[in-house]
């Protein structure tokens, strides 16, 4: 392991990293050891209904329901009008808004007054 | 009974989650379904909250780490570190393997975006600096010598088309009995 180097273009496994093998701290080893149970309760979860010969019903996951919800109606409820969020508000919602309008009203004011004058040139063929 | 539903029904209008048509006429509401304190909620601000969020969301103490509290509405969610599904073990076997993710994992805020499909954060052979560096001196080089090309052009030197027959006389529809000027396109 000692020369070991990642194959390009991907990160190197968490199994061959050198900080897990050598001088461990005690808090660390702890840490892992809860994140390992963790996972395997969620695994041994998860498989008992997988193998479950009596499920006729999709698995529901919990954290997929947590996902949506935070992004779809969590929102509104925990969102507060702060500086950062004001400006951002009226910056990509409402200034839009007035200088679309002013670009788009100057341009065209400009067209009608070169076709009134009777100098615009008109890029395409309207006809034959 | 008129005067609990009236008093239902302002609660309704106050609280600001409405209750749905069943909870409002009879008060109660179904048992199926998920309960709501699986769901996501407000910011945790006391360490019990967070203990509490920590365990809903299946991960540790230590590795739970909400969003800053800015009022842009991520509530008691979880950040995750930014690393893309592209970066994780593809030879374990994983529950759902396209996504590379287990049942139960808390999902990252953006996962729609960290896909297989799409943004991946894997480390690239040089740096981002150098990439971006790279790529904008080449886009400003080609800018700069198109917009050079159009200031000084340079082609073969060309005329306007020599015809003959005395610049095609007939084949305008000039007069076949008169004789029409003779053309030259030449000097000696």
């Amino acid at each position: 392991m000692a020369n070991y180097k990642e194959a390009p273009l991907a990160t190197r496994p968490k199994t061959l990293d050198p900080a897990e093998y050598f001088n461990l701290s005690p808090e660390y080893r702890r840490s892992e050891e809860d994140r390992a149970a963790l996972r395997s309760r969620l695994k041994r979860q998860y498989l008992l209904q997988l193998n479950n010969p009596h499920r006729q019903e999709l698995i529901e996951d919990p954290a997929l329901t947590r996902w949506i919800h935070a992004r779809g109606k969590n929102v509104y409820p925990n969102f507060r009008p702060t500086a950062k969020t004001s400006l951002l508000g009226g910056l990509f919602g409402v200034l839009p808004l007035f200088v679309l309008y002013f670009v788009f009203k100057t341009d065209r004011d400009k067209r009608e007054a070169k076709m009134k004058a009777g100098t615009y040139e008109r890029p395409y063929k309207l006809s034959t | 009974m008129a005067a609990l539903r009236a008093g239902l029904l302002t609660r309704a209008l106050t609280k600001g989650k409405t209750p749905r048509i069943c909870e409002i006429v009879l008060g109660t509401r179904a048992a199926s379904g998920g309960s709501k304190d699986i769901l996501p909620g407000p910011y945790p601000k006391t360490p019990e909250e967070r203990e509490a969020a920590a365990k809903k969301y299946n991960m540790t103490l230590e590795d739970y780490q909400p969003f800053p509290d800015d009022g842009q509405g991520h509530g008691d969610y979880p950040m995750l570190p930014d690393r893309s599904q592209h970066e994780r073990d593809p030879w374990y076997q994983w529950d759902h393997p396209d996504l590379r993710r287990n049942w139960g994992e808390p999902m990252h805020y953006d996962f729609d975006m960290y896909i297989r499909n799409r943004v991946d954060t894997s480390p690239s052979p040089v740096d981002w600096r150098t990439m971006r560096n790279t790529l904008l001196g080449f886009l400003g080089f080609m800018v700069l010598m198109f917009g050079l090309g159009e200031m000084f052009p340079s082609y073969q030197p060309v005329a306007p088309k020599q015809y003959p027959y005395n610049n095609l006389y007939l084949e305008r529809g000039g007069d076949p009995e008169k004789q029409p000027e003779p053309v030259t396109h030449y000097e000696i």
